[in-house]
């Protein structure tokens, strides 16, 4: 029977790796994902969960264990926060040139500058050009739904890539809300067993991960982009699906809110945009036609549904989460896609970024206020004065 | 616009493919090499310490012929079977003294 839990992101990202039924699972200590294989090494302990329950000796072999485990055919589970991530880095590329569809929870933490512990996205952001799905939850509800959807999207034999599954560390691993966990039939009826194509077997025996020339390395990459060309039309079908069967209403790409009439919108990814959304309610209460448009997926990255979305509101303010030194608005990373899913437009709207919840900082309704009156300032100037503003660190708007 | 890999660049997806009994000819990985070993087998012991060395397997033994066997297809060029040879049987020869050297090759292979 369905039953409904208040469950912490970490909780509910364990739960999702419980009912996707992994088979291999690899950790190793960081907080605040560390949660997550908390509650597995006790499913597994308590007999809930019949996995193999492997302790890496660092994040680099944790990837490594779950690349091998999925190359021998098995669903395999991992995860980090923060410096882990990038610890991991070198096997990331592997993952996805192998076609290996494991799946690693980030629940993201400020890179060390040092001996930070916050939430920031910047970790996760790095490795987000390594040929993995990612995106971001924005409620634990919706970190137990993306671990079965990611599962699900990067099974699918067009596409046998691996999955980050990021949420915001501390505000959404560790702040408990309602989950509905559903029937185990359920979700066997969406996420069918892992059938790897060409497992490591002695029975037919594989080469894996090879030297190859320099001459095929091209081909290689040409694979994945290709496969990333295809995506959509999987994660719309995997997102059709589930929310026929667990009777939950999800876009496949972004989430709207109040777009239908707005004039301004924050472009925001991950749990901020639970606050974002009260911040809206409050504008509209004062007259500002405010709206916020929300990706679930980072990679691939939604191109046209953004576009579609932002083409009708006067100006945007991406609300970045993520460093991007020296980049081209010398600000965030969102930005940069925005703008250029934007481009071609006929009408497209002004674009500015708010580089605001870095660090651990919490996004506070008057940072989003704030950020509301230099929106509404260049639709009344008819001018995007500056591409990025740091909250909290500028003169007053 | 699709991406389109010509029919003579593809590569097995995920470069996973049937293991091989002896050797990998889809990947032939010596096309960076600069020099060759090239084996005297009068001065050839037959001790096979360059087979006990290479690190990519590319010495063997032609039980047949009674002597070592090198296989261009995977050689490195690293030269530590020259280094080791005890019975100074192996010299260095570069690429371009060959008309078949891989430096010579317009395309990888």
């Amino acid at each position: 029977m369905a039953q409904e839990k208040m469950l912490s992101g970490c909780a509910a990202a364990a739960q999702g790796a419980k009912f996707a039924e992994v088979e291999v699972i690899c950790s190793f200590p960081i907080r605040p994902y560390t949660a997550i294989m908390m509650e597995l090494a006790r499913m597994v302990a308590n007999g809930e969960l019949d996995a193999e329950f492997i302790h890496g000796e660092g994040e680099h072999a944790q990837v490594s264990v779950a690349l091998g485990a999925s190359a021998a055919g098995a669903r395999a589970y991992t995860g980090s926060s923060g410096v882990g991530v990038t610890y991991a880095f070198e096997v990331y590329s592997p993952a996805a040139g192998g076609r290996y569809p494991l799946q690693m929870a980030i629940a993201d933490r400020t890179l060390d500058p040092p001996g930070d512990f916050g939430s920031e996205h910047t970790d996760a952001m790095s490795a987000r050009d390594q040929g993995w799905l990612m995106g971001w939850a924005a409620t634990p509800q919706e970190v137990f739904d993306n671990t079965l959807i990611n599962y699900r999207v990067g099974e699918d034999p067009k596409v046998m890539l691996p999955q980050f599954v990021c949420q915001d560390g501390y505000f959404l691993s560790h702040i408990p809300d309602k989950v509905i966990l559903p029937d185990l039939s359920q979700v066997r009826e969406f996420l069918p067993p892992y059938r790897a194509p060409h497992p490591l077997s002695p029975a037919c025996p594989v080469s894996h991960g090879p030297q190859i020339r320099p001459d095929q390395g091209a081909p290689m990459d040409a694979q994945r982009a290709i496969t990333f060309l295809d995506l959509p039309k999987v994660i719309e079908k995997a997102t059709d699906d589930f929310n026929r069967i667990f009777g939950r209403n999800y876009d496949p790409f972004i989430e709207k809110y109040q777009m239908e009439d707005a004039e301004i919108a924050f472009f925001i990814q991950g749990a901020h945009a639970n606050t974002c959304k009260s911040a809206i309610r409050h504008l509209r209460s004062q007259g500002i036609k405010a709206g916020m448009v929300r990706p679930r997926w980072v990679r691939p990255w939604p191109t046209e549904q953004i576009a579609e979305a932002l083409s009708h509101v006067k100006a945007v303010g991406c609300v970045e989460s993520s460093t991007s030194y020296g980049g081209a608005t010398r600000g965030g990373n969102l930005i940069h896609e925005v703008r250029t899913s934007l481009y071609d437009l006929n009408n497209r709207p002004m674009v500015t970024s708010f580089m605001a919840g870095l660090g651990g900082d919490v996004i506070m309704l008057d940072d989003f206020y704030y950020m509301a009156k230099i929106l509404t300032q260049m639709v009344k100037d008819k001018k995007t004065h500056q591409l990025v503003y740091w909250v909290g660190f500028e003169d007053e708007a | 616009m699709p991406i389109k890999v010509p029919k003579d660049r593809e590569v097995p997806f995920g470069a996973i493919t049937p293991a091989p009994i002896k050797q990998q000819e889809l990947f032939i990985t010596s096309n960076w090499r600069i020099v060759r070993p090239v084996i005297d087998h009068e001065k050839c012991t037959r001790c096979f310490t360059c087979y006990i060395a290479c690190p990519d397997s590319c010495w063997s033994f032609n039980e047949k012929e009674e002597k070592m066997e090198w296989n261009w297809k995977f050689c490195k060029g690293c030269q530590i079977c020259i280094h080791e040879c005890p019975a100074d049987a192996l010299s260095a020869v570069p690429e371009l003294d060959f008309e078949d050297g891989v430096v010579r090759l317009e395309k990888p292979f």
